[in-house]
C-alpha cells in the first residue's frame, strides 16, 4: 500500500463547495448545502435512484416537484445501455435525459458484488466473463472514470473494491481496502473533467475498525472533492453499520460532504445523520413504490393489503406529496382504497406511489435539516422512533438506542 | 340547428351545429352535462383500466393532457364479494362515488359501460339476466339489476346500457334473436328502474342513457329499433353502437341523440370515415396501442399544404422509437410539437427508454400520442365547419400510409385483467426472466444473479467502453 501524503500527488480541484450551516450540539449531526455544478443541495439529503437515466416511470416534471435536486444514476447501467458512444454523441447524461439538475454516478463497483461470482478481482481491474457470450472481459478503474466522464454526472464515484462485509475473509477485505487506495490513485489520474465533475472516495475495509481508520487516512489525503463511505449495506448487523459509519466521521474532515452508500430505510438515516453522515441513496424506496409498499411517518404500510381496500383516507396524513393532498390544496386526492385497487396492476399505481415515497424521504431528510438548524435534533429524533412504535420504548431497535447513546441522545429517556 | 329534446330526469344536452342530414354526415355538436367540462363533437373518449388512462398519472393528465372524458368498465371494479369498495365511496349528494374512487375532478365528463373497451371475450355466456365479465380474479356474471344499481349509486355522467353481445365470433341466427330480446328487455327494465319506478328513496336517476344500437343489421333488430324511437325515446339521451355499419340505419327521429362509437378503428383513416357517417363520441384503442407499442404518432388533420406536395411513397402515420434510426437522434419526437415529451427531450431518449424497459418511455409517448389525437380531433372539427371535410379526407388518404407503422419492440408488462384468458396447451405470456443466466450457471458452474445483464457480447462491451477483452 502507499504510504500518506506523497509529496508528487497532483492538485485535486474541486466543482463543488460545501457551505456548513449548523452542527448539532449533541449529536454529530450537520446541516449544510452542497452547491453543484447543477444546482444547490441541501444537506442532508436522500437522492432517489434513476438507475437506468429515468426515475421507474416518473416524468422529470414529476421528480422535480418532489423537491428533488440530485439523484443517482449507475455508470453499470449507462454504460451497457445506450453505451459510451451514445452518451458521447448526445452531450451526456443530462442531455440524455432530460434533467437540468445534479446527477450522482456510481461507479459499477456495486454491481461487482452482485456480478462477483462471475467476476474475479485482480490488481488491474475486475475480470468477468461476459454474460452474454462467455468472452473474458476486463473493467479497470480508467474505463470507469472514463464512463463518468462522458456521462458528466456532477458526483462521480472512484471504482473500488467491493466484497460482501459479511465476508469472512479478513486478509481479502483488507487487500480490498489497500486495492481501493490504489485504485483511487489510478481514477484521479484517468479523470478528465475535475473542474466540472467531483471524483468522490470510497471509504473500503469492511467492519474492521482499524482498516477503516487506515483506509480514512489514505483517502482523506487524497483530498478529493467529497468522500463516500461504502461496503455497507450488505447485510451487516446494524450495531457494525454504525460502528463503521461513526468511526469514519470522527475522522473525516468536517469541510467535506459525507455519503454513506446504499442506505435508505428511514431509520437507518435518522441514526446516520446523528453520526455524521450528509448523503445517502437507496432504490428501496422507489422498489417498495412498486410492490404497493407507502413509506410513511409510523413506517411502512402495504397497500395491496385488503384492509385498505375501503380506506378513503390520503397514503399519509401529513403528507404534502401530489397524491397526498387534498384536490383543493391542488393536489391529487389519491386513497388508500384507490391504490389498493391499482397497485401491481397499473402501472400508474407504481407511479403514484414512487412520487410519495421519494417526497416522504425527501420531505423527511428536510424536517432533519431544519430540526439540526433550530439545534432540535435529539428530539427530533425522539419523536421519529415515538411514532414509528407508536410510542412503545421497549420496541425501539437496540441498535438505534445504542448507537445514538454513543452520540448523547437516550432514546429511552423519559 | 337541433336539439335533443331532454327529459328534465337528464343534465346533459347535444347541440348538433348546421347539419344538412341528421344522419350519414359528418357533424359537429356540442356536449354540455351540467358542472362538466364541455365535449366538443367529434371526440375522442380517453379509454380506462381499472380507472387510469394507461402510463398517465392523474397530475400528468391534468398537466400535459387534454384528456376530456373517461371510460370506464364496471367490470375493472367488481371483483370483491359485493358490495365492491368503490361504493363505499364517502361523497356529497352531487358527487359521484365512481370519480371520486379512481380520483379524477368531478367536471371529467365520464362514461361508465358494463365492461372495459375492447372487452375481452369470456368462456361463460350471458345468461337472460346477467352477462359474463372478467375481473381481475375470474369470471363473473354481472347482472342487469346489478348494473342499473351501480348506475344510480355511482352517477356517471352517462351510462352505457347493458347489451347482450357475442364476443370472440359471430353469433348464429337464433343467437342473434337472442341477443335483440335480451338486450330490448334489459333497456325497458333499466330506463323504468332508472327513470321512471325508481326504487323507494332512490330519486331519478341523473345519468344520461345511452342505448346500446346491436352490431346487427337493422331488420334484425327492428323491433327493438321502434321501441327505442317511440316507448323509450323520451329517456334516452344518446345512442352506444358497437360497430360503425350501425350509424347507417339510424331512424330520423334518434338523428339528434348523440351517437357513441365502441369500435377498435384501425387507422386514422378509419376514424375520418366513421365521422364521415356521423360518429359523435369514438373509442380510439389504437392510441394507447400505439404508445405501449413505443409507436410515436405523426399525421396532421387536415394535411398541411406543404405536405400535399406529390411525394413518391405514402407518409407513414408515426414512427417505430424501437427502431435504431433514434439512438443518437436528439430531435423531438415531431418536429415543432407543442406536447410535453417532445418539449422536454428527443428520440435517442425515448429509445433508450423503451430498449431499457423502463416505464417513462410509455408515460411519455402517451403524452405525445394523445396530444397528436387531439389535434386530429380539433382539425376535424373545423374541417366540418369549413365544410372542406369530403376533400379533406381524400387528400389525407392520400398522402398518408394506409396503416401504422408495424411494432418491433415490446411492449409494458400485461396483467390478467389485459388479456384474453389463457386455456390449457397455450404458450407463456411472458418470456421467462428469472434463470436467464442458467446456461451461464451451468457454463460457470456457478451464479444466482438477475442483475440485468448486457444484451451485447464481448464486442459490443468493449465498444460500450465498458470494459476490454483480456
Amino acid at each position: 500500500m502507499s504510504t500518506t501524503a506523497e509529496p508528487s500527488r497532483k492538485p485535486m480541484p474541486s466543482a463543488l463547495t460545501f457551505a456548513r450551516h449548523a452542527k448539532c450540539s449533541t449529536t454529530k449531526a450537520r446541516a449544510s448545502t452542497l452547491h453543484l455544478p447543477h444546482g444547490s443541495v441541501p444537506l442532508p439529503i436522500f437522492m432517489p435512484v434513476a438507475t437506468q437515466a429515468s426515475l421507474k416511470g416518473l416524468t422529470y416534471d414529476q421528480l422535480r416537484q418532489t423537491g428533488c435536486m440530485l439523484c443517482l444514476n449507475n455508470t453499470y447501467h449507462l454504460g451497457l445501455k445506450p453505451g459510451q458512444a451514445v452518451l458521447d454523441a448526445v452531450g451526456g447524461a443530462h442531455k440524455l435525459q432530460g434533467w437540468d439538475r445534479n446527477l450522482l454516478t456510481d461507479s459499477g463497483g456495486f454491481q461487482m458484488v452482485s456480478l462477483l461470482k462471475l467476476a474475479t478481482v485482480t490488481e488491474e481491474g475486475v475480470r468477468f466473463l461476459s454474460p452474454h457470450d462467455g468472452t473474458p472481459m476486463l473493467l479497470t478503474p480508467e474505463h470507469s472514470i472514463s464512463l463518468q466522464n462522458s456521462i458528466g454526472s456532477d458526483i462521480i464515484m472512484q471504482l473500488d473494491d467491493v466484497i460482501a462485509t459479511t465476508s469472512p475473509d479478513h486478509a481479502r477485505i483488507k487487500e480490498a481496502m489497500g486495492r481501493s487506495v490504489r485504485w483511487l490513485d489510478r481514477c484521479i489520474d484517468a479523470h478528465k473533467n475535475p473542474e466540472s465533475q467531483n471524483l468522490f472516495c470510497i471509504i473500503q475495509g469492511g467492519l474492521d475498525l482499524e482498516l477503516r481508520r487506515q483506509c480514512c487516512a489514505e483517502m482523506v489525503a487524497r483530498d478529493t472533492p467529497g468522500i463516500a463511505i461504502g461496503g455497507l449495506s450488505g447485510g451487516e448487523a446494524k450495531e457494525e453499520f454504525c460502528k463503521v459509519v461513526d468511526t469514519c466521521t470522527g475522522l473525516l474532515p468536517e469541510e467535506k460532504p459525507r455519503y454513506v452508500m446504499g442506505v435508505g430505510y428511514p431509520e437507518d438515516m435518522i441514526v446516520a445523520i446523528a453520526l455524521g453522515a450528509d448523503m445517502f441513496d437507496c432504490v428501496w424506496p422507489t422498489r417498495t413504490a412498486r410492490f404497493g409498499n407507502a413509506i410513511v411517518s409510523s413506517g411502512t404500510l402495504n397497500l395491496g393489503h385488503k384492509t385498505y381496500a375501503q380506506d378513503f383516507g390520503p397514503i399519509d396524513e401529513e403528507c404534502t406529496c401530489a397524491c397526498c393532498r387534498p384536490t383543493k390544496q391542488g393536489g391529487l386526492g389519491i386513497t388508500r382504497a384507490y391504490m389498493f385497487h391499482v397497485t401491481q396492476k397499473e402501472t400508474v399505481g407504481a407511479h403514484l406511489l414512487t412520487i410519495h415515497n421519494v417526497h416522504f424521504m425527501l420531505s423527511l431528510m428536510g424536517a432533519a435539516r431544519q430540526a439540526i438548524l433550530e439545534d432540535r435534533y435529539p428530539s427530533f429524533v425522539r419523536d421519529f422512533f415515538s411514532k414509528i412504535y407508536d410510542g412503545d420504548k421497549s420496541k425501539f431497535p437496540e441498535w438505534a438506542v445504542g448507537a445514538l447513546r454513543g452520540v448523547g441522545v437516550d432514546l429511552l429517556a423519559e | 340547428m337541433t336539439t335533443a329534446a331532454m327529459d328534465d330526469s337528464s343534465h346533459m344536452s347535444f347541440h348538433v351545429l348546421d347539419t344538412v342530414a341528421p344522419v350519414l354526415a359528418p357533424r359537429v355538436g356540442k356536449l354540455a352535462i351540467a358542472g362538466r367540462r364541455t365535449l366538443s363533437t367529434p371526440h375522442y373518449i380517453s379509454l380506462t383500466s381499472r380507472g387510469t388512462v394507461p402510463h398517465i398519472t392523474h397530475d400528468v393528465m391534468r398537466d400535459h393532457t387534454g384528456i376530456n372524458g373517461l371510460y370506464a368498465g364496471l367490470e375493472d371494479f367488481i371483483e370483491k364479494k359485493p358490495p365492491a369498495p368503490l361504493y363505499k365511496t364517502p361523497v356529497t349528494e352531487q358527487e359521484s362515488p365512481l370519480k371520486k374512487f379512481i380520483c379524477v375532478p368531478e367536471n371529467m365528463p365520464l362514461i361508465l359501460g358494463p365492461r372495459r373497451f375492447p372487452a375481452i371475450p369470456c368462456p361463460p355466456t350471458n345468461t337472460e339476466t346477467s352477462i359474463a365479465v372478467l375481473t381481475s380474479v375470474g369470471f363473473h356474471q354481472l347482472s342487469a339489476h346489478h348494473y342499473v344499481e351501480a348506475v344510480q349509486k355511482l352517477r356517471p355522467d352517462i351510462a352505457i346500457g347493458l347489451a347482450d353481445i357475442v364476443l370472440g365470433k359471430p353469433p348464429g341466427v337464433k343467437r342473434r334473436e337472442k341477443m335483440v330480446d335480451r338486450t330490448h328487455a334489459f333497456t325497458r327494465d333499466a330506463l323504468d328502474r332508472l327513470y321512471e319506478d325508481p326504487e323507494e328513496g332512490q330519486p331519478k336517476s341523473k345519468a344520461a342513457y345511452f342505448a346500446p344500437v346491436l352490431p346487427l343489421d337493422n331488420t334484425q333488430q327492428s323491433l327493438y329499433l321502434d321501441d327505442l324511437e317511440s316507448e323509450f325515446r323520451h329517456n334516452l339521451s344518446g345512442l352506444a353502437l358497437y360497430e360503425s355499419a350501425s350509424l347507417t340505419f339510424i331512424p330520423e327521429s334518434l338523428g339528434s341523440l348523440p351517437r357513441l362509437l365502441l369500435s377498435n378503428p384501425s387507422s386514422p383513416h378509419e376514424i375520418l370515415r366513421e365521422i364521415s357517417l356521423g360518429a359523435d363520441l369514438l373509442t380510439v384503442p389504437l392510441l394507447g396501442a400505439s404508445s405501449d407499442a413505443g409507436v410515436a404518432l405523426d399525421f396532421d388533420f387536415p394535411v398541411p399544404p406543404a405536405l400535399q406536395t406529390a411525394r413518391s411513397e405514402p407518409k407513414p402515420l408515426g414512427f417505430d422509437l424501437w427502431s435504431s434510426d433514434n439512438v443518437t437522434d436528439t430531435s423531438p419526437l415531431r418536429e415543432g410539437c407543442e406536447c410535453h415529451a417532445c418539449q422536454q427531450h428527443h428520440r435517442a431518449y425515448l429509445h433508450h427508454l423503451l430498449s431499457a424497459k423502463e416505464m417513462t418511455a410509455w408515460a411519455l409517448i402517451q403524452i405525445h400520442n394523445h396530444h397528436i389525437m387531439e389535434l386530429f380531433f380539433a382539425g376535424i372539427g373545423e374541417s366540418i365547419q369549413r365544410g372542406s371535410f369530403d376533400e379533406d379526407v381524400q387528400v389525407f388518404n392520400r398522402v398518408y400510409a394506409a396503416s401504422l407503422p408495424e411494432q418491433t419492440g415490446q411492449g409494458p408488462r400485461l396483467r390478467g385483467h389485459h388479456l384474453p384468458a389463457a386455456g390449457p396447451g397455450q404458450p407463456r405470456r411472458m418470456p421467462r426472466i428469472y434463470g436467464r443466466l442458467d446456461e451461464a450457471i451451468q457454463k460457470f458452474a456457478e451464479s444466482q444473479s438477475s442483475v440485468a445483464t448486457p444484451d451485447t457480447g464481448a464486442e459490443g462491451l468493449e465498444e460500450h467502453g465498458f470494459a476490454e477483452k483480456a
